[in-house]
């Protein structure tokens, strides 16, 4: 009864998700729940390498400014369309994590998170120096996209409303994924890749793919976060920021879709408020830190679950 | 002549750990390894599997030299390898477990789990319990089940009843009397009275040699002749 209630549950999470998304809208400001969703999007596309494969990367900051100058230079250069502008995007994270993806997935562990943190530094200062002449630099450029029928971008609830919609869809294919057998063999990579290679797998091919993918949901991101700002400055490329997105992993639950949206709004929720009551609230986060790693290792929504899961299987037993 | 191993040589390091190893294995054939600890048994095992490269020799698998392939390479080719600490993947469900080897071996699931359910019915009640969960024995016979997803030619098999309680070494050895003759089997296994029931032939290693070949089954009975070498 419990399972099947359960199974019901996860049939209708995304509903569930989006509702509420929208309760949060009213509570936080439209513009701010906006950024919430786009920031949970670039978590879900993080936790993929992190939490199924067991990747811990310290540059992701790289693919998700990737998909924003991507976008906008395209607003500025091809196409003020904003479909174009995110089609671009995702074709620009793509190629960027198949031109790095056979350099970095055949790293592991600190070597996998240091080559990415190299990376993220080189496209930082390509944004920020050398290719100043395009993407403004220090300064940053404006990025103005027409309006497409009803999507009206001078709307903010029209983009709140397409990125909410965009949520849902990568939160739909990435349960779709992680249940898969690709899925699973990304969990099973991180638990140990060795023996999957005894199953007879090519794991360099499927480090690749999810690489691949993450990337290019980061840079979707990305994207979004243009629509959503209409500009762009190194800061969407800054690798101090990358701590942000881990943090956010952590603090939900990495290997899980439920725990990297808890994590992002999580996060999100203490980095725009507690700096209302707190000066350095930066110290708190560190404070977590230390909570999260001695508490509750599997991080919030993997705490509940397993505590869920400890009662439900103490009930069955009675 | 399904597997045929001529003349390998096998270092970690400096430290020759196989020195020229012989043997074979044709097809449907269960063949043993006996020696003791430190012996170079798992080693011989690690290389035909591809974890590891032969230094001089030559590793054929049917007619092909398989000295470079790596492990996936050789699992693609149908050699499946059962390693000795009984690690299944113990995050993911059991059915989990069994829906990676059928993804690999391009079986469907159902097919994987009927076949895994005919050779262990219980386990059928385990199905969507983690793996970590299961007992050694039901471990080992997940494991020796999963190897036998999509039909594979041999199966290298570590020590497949080492720590199991008696009841459970019975049904192990079950399951590798049901698969006898399907598959070829190489197997490393200290416990003689599982050698004695099972095998075709025995080699018998020591300090990385080869050091006898029993192939008589009447040598195979002989109470004393395979203990001299444990």
């Amino acid at each position: 009864m419990r399972n099947n209630f359960l199974e019901i549950v996860r049939k209708v999470d995304i509903l569930f998700i989006g509702c509420a998304f929208l309760l949060l809208a009213p509570v936080l400001t439209v513009q701010r729940t906006n950024d919430f969703i786009i920031f949970c999007i670039f978590v879900l596309a993080y936790n993929l390498l992190y939490g199924f494969m067991g990747r811990l990367s310290f540059g992701h900051m790289l693919y998700f400014g990737v998909g924003a100058y991507a976008s906008a230079l395209t607003a500025e250069h091809l196409s003020a369309n904003p479909f174009a502008a995110i089609a671009v995007a995702l074709v620009a994270g793509a190629g960027t994590g198949i031109l790095l993806g056979p350099i970095t997935v055949r790293t592991t562990g600190a070597c996998f998170a240091l080559i990415n943190l190299a990376f993220n530094q080189v496209g930082y200062f390509l944004a920020l120096i050398a290719l100043a002449k395009w993407t403004g630099g220090e300064d940053g450029m404006a990025a103005f996209f027409d309006n497409i029928w009803i999507f009206d971008l001078g709307n903010r609830y029209v983009v709140f409303g397409f990125s909410l919609l965009c949520l849902l869809l990568v939160v739909y294919i990435m349960k779709r994924l992680t249940s898969s057998s690709f899925g699973i063999l990304l969990r099973t990579i991180k638990e140990n890749e060795t023996r999957a290679k005894f199953l007879g797998y090519n794991t360099f091919r499927y480090k690749l793919a999810a690489f691949v993918i993450s990337t290019t949901l980061s840079a979707f991101a990305g994207a979004l976060s243009i629509i959503n700002y209409t500009y762009v400055t190194p800061s969407f490329i800054d690798t101090t920021r990358n701590v942000e997105v881990i943090f956010a992993s952590l603090i939900g639950g990495s290997a899980s879709i439920y725990g990297s949206l808890v994590g992002g709004i999580s996060y999100m929720i203490i980095s725009n408020y507690l700096p209302k009551y707190i000066q350095r609230w930066e110290m708190f986060l560190g404070v977590a830190l230390l909570l999260l790693v001695f508490r509750f290792r599997s991080g919030l929504w993997g705490y509940i679950s397993e505590t869920v899961e400890k009662y439900a299987l103490k009930g069955a037993r009675e | 002549m399904l597997l045929s191993v001529e003349r390998i040589n096998v270092s970690y390091g400096r430290a020759r750990v196989l020195s020229d190893v012989s043997i074979h294995v044709n097809e449907g054939e269960m063949v043993f390894i006996v020696g003791r600890n430190g012996a170079g048994k798992t080693t011989l095992l690690k290389t035909i599997a591809g974890f590891l490269s032969p230094e001089e020799g030559t590793i054929r698998f049917g007619s092909d030299k398989v000295n470079a392939l790596g492990p996936e390479e050789m699992a693609l080719k149908g050699v499946r390898y059962v390693f000795q600490d009984k690690r299944v993947f113990t995050k993911l469900t059991v059915r989990e477990n069994i829906q990676l080897a059928a993804y690999a071996a391009g079986v469907s699931l159902s097919e994987a789990v009927d076949k895994i359910v005919q050779l262990y019915p219980p386990i059928t009640r385990f199905l969507e319990s983690k793996a970590g969960t299961l007992s050694g024995g039901q471990r080992q016979i997940l494991l020796l089940g999963r190897a036998l997803i999509g039909d594979p030619c041999l199966l290298l098999i570590d020590e497949p009843t080492e720590g199991l309680a008696a009841g459970i070494i019975e049904e192990v050895f079950k399951v590798l009397e049901m698969t006898r003759r399907k598959v070829s089997m190489l197997i490393v296994e200290q416990n003689l009275a599982v050698v004695r029931r099972l095998a075709d032939r025995v080699y018998a290693m020591k300090e990385g040699h080869i050091v006898a070949e029993v192939n008589t089954p009447e040598d195979i009975q002989n109470q004393t002749l395979l203990e001299e070498f444990l």
